[in-house]
């Protein structure tokens, strides 16, 4: 689903961000993508929906490389991935339904399959009853979860969340881990960017370890802690 | 399509609503802008048509000596004809100049009572295609044989002209400068738009957006700004024309001020394309450096 054949990332001020990155992730894989702040997370995350491109080597996710795809099939590109931040970037003028809506409502998806759609991914994310509260009433983990719904209503082939449990309570972070593996479930490829090391821990999944930009383990099954 | 339309249509009210302040003291700018355009308007098209209309008047008369036989007059007025420039010759005989000078002398019938003999010479007279054809083709028939002199309007019609013609340009590079600023205007104000609601078109990209979709919306609440001003302004344009149309009329008689319908649909038409025009491309000028892709 998603491969990096020796990736740099250099920026402008001559900050190296991604060193030599080679990796495969597979289609329905849960990836957790550790490592400091400043290890180049948020990059590798930016690399696969073309927020960015790489400074030399290819990133291909879903068959297409990203180097050569136009920049008018880029919209296109990012229907088939969704994109949770830590900030979670909500429309805070609108309400609950809205803001899931809106990501259907860009692609000129019909009104009634909208309704039809955001109404059962507030059901599973647990948020139906608020669909109507605006998001700043929302609790910090609410507010997680309306992202991650807005993220998946379209049913993306992949899930990218840059820690998305950051600011959350233990149990809260749980809550929202639970919601990520049954999205997993469902076939979406899910990348989560974490410091949570807890969570890594309990969680049992494939573990990629960023240090300044180098990619330092890579394991199945594997724990925060270094080995 | 249309569904999309819809969703543009209210995300431009949505964002017009938003930015109330903002959005009213766009309108109330661009009116501004457009009235004084208006007034412009209003003047150059009152000067072309005065302008056309002192032009259409304009004539070369060529005095004839007295000797002339018919077929000498014929040929005259055959090479007369044959010029650049020249539009028609009328040939005006003695007894025609005799005939109009005692009708416009009608009051004063005693004038002509002492005249025994016709002292008019018989003259051709000479329109135009245009007033700069004028002076040449004078010289040119006061060459012919048989002609005793040509008169044209002279240096004060010309001086008129020249005159008219600076205020049409000036009052064109004034319209031009307006439009320029008020285009100015307009992307400075859709840029705090286009800030303000910056999260939300980062989220648009993100979620697949294209990029015209994330644009349209702008576009519209430029078009609808650009329709409001233009329809204000045409409103407060309209009532002070015919206040003051009334008052030049008695203060400068002589000069034509058109009050027509087709001229008052003319202006407006033009304020209408001028206001949308200055909307949409304002929008599109200050969106034409967001960037999308970089989140």
């Amino acid at each position: 689903m998603i491969r990096m054949f020796h990736v740099f990332k250099t920026f402008p001020n001559k900050v190296s961000a991604l060193w030599d990155i080679s990796i495969h992730i597979k289609k329905g894989e849960f990836v957790f993508l550790i490592g400091p702040t400043g290890a180049g997370k948020t990059t590798f995350l930016k690399l696969i929906y073309r927020g960015i491109l790489p400074s030399k080597g290819q990133v291909i996710v879903d068959g297409v490389n990203l180097s050569r795809l136009k920049q008018s099939y880029v919209p296109f590109l990012r229907r088939e991935i969704g994109v949770v931040f830590q900030d979670f970037k909500l429309l805070y003028d609108r309400n609950v339904f809205e803001n899931v809506a809106f990501s259907l409502r860009v692609t000129g998806v019909k009104n009634a399959i909208i309704k039809k759609e955001v109404n059962e991914i507030l059901n599973i994310i647990g948020l139906s009853h608020k669909k109507n509260t605006n998001p700043h009433l929302l609790s910090g983990g609410e507010q997680q979860k309306l992202c991650i719904a807005r993220a998946v209503v379209s049913r993306p082939l992949i899930l990218l969340t840059d820690e998305p449990t950051g600011n959350l309570d233990p149990d809260t972070s749980w809550e929202i881990m639970k919601l990520l593996f049954k999205i997993n479930i469902w076939g979406t490829t899910v990348i989560m960017a974490s410091h949570d090391k807890l969570m890594v821990d309990r969680a049992q999944k494939r573990v990629i370890r960023l240090e300044q930009g180098r990619l330092v383990s890579d394991t199945m099954k594997g724990v925060y802690s270094k080995e | 399509m249309i569904r999309n339309l819809f969703f543009y249509i209210r995300e431009a009210f949505f964002s017009t609503k938003k930015n109330g302040i903002i959005s009213l003291a766009t309108i109330v700018c661009l009116t501004a802008t457009l009235i004084i355009v208006g007034i412009f308007l209003i003047i150059s098209l009152n000067i072309n048509i005065f302008i056309a209309n002192l032009e259409s008047q304009l004539i070369a008369v060529a005095y004839l000596t007295d000797d002339l036989s018919q077929d000498e007059i014929e040929k005259l007025v055959q090479n007369t004809g044959g010029l650049e420039g020249v539009k028609g010759v009328d040939y005006v005989s003695k007894e025609e100049a005799l005939q109009r000078l005692k009708e416009d002398l009608t009051e004063h019938k005693e004038i002509l009572a002492g005249i025994q003999e016709n002292p008019l010479p018989s003259s051709l007279e000479i329109t135009v295609y245009d007033s700069n054809y004028l002076e040449e083709a004078s010289y040119q028939i006061s060459q012919f044989k048989g002609i005793e002199e040509v008169n044209y309007g002279g240096q004060l019609t010309k001086n008129l002209l020249i005159v008219f013609e600076f205020i049409r340009k000036a009052g064109l590079g004034i319209i031009l400068v307006l439009l320029f600023v008020s285009i100015l205007i307009m992307f400075a104000v859709i840029k705090i738009s286009v800030h303000s609601r910056q999260e939300e078109i980062e989220i648009m990209a993100l979620v697949g957006a294209t990029n015209w979709f994330i644009r349209w919306p702008f576009i519209i609440e430029g078009f609808f700004k650009g329709l409001i001003s233009s329809l204000l302004a045409f409103a407060v344009l309209g009532k002070a024309y015919q206040y003051f149309s009334g008052q030049a009329k008695e203060i400068i008689p002589f000069i034509s001020i058109n009050l027509e319908v087709d001229f008052a649909l003319r202006i407006g038409i033009i304020l209408l394309f001028l206001g949308i025009f200055i909307g949409v491309f304002g929008s599109m000028l200050s969106l034409r450096r967001i960037s999308y892709e970089k989140l």
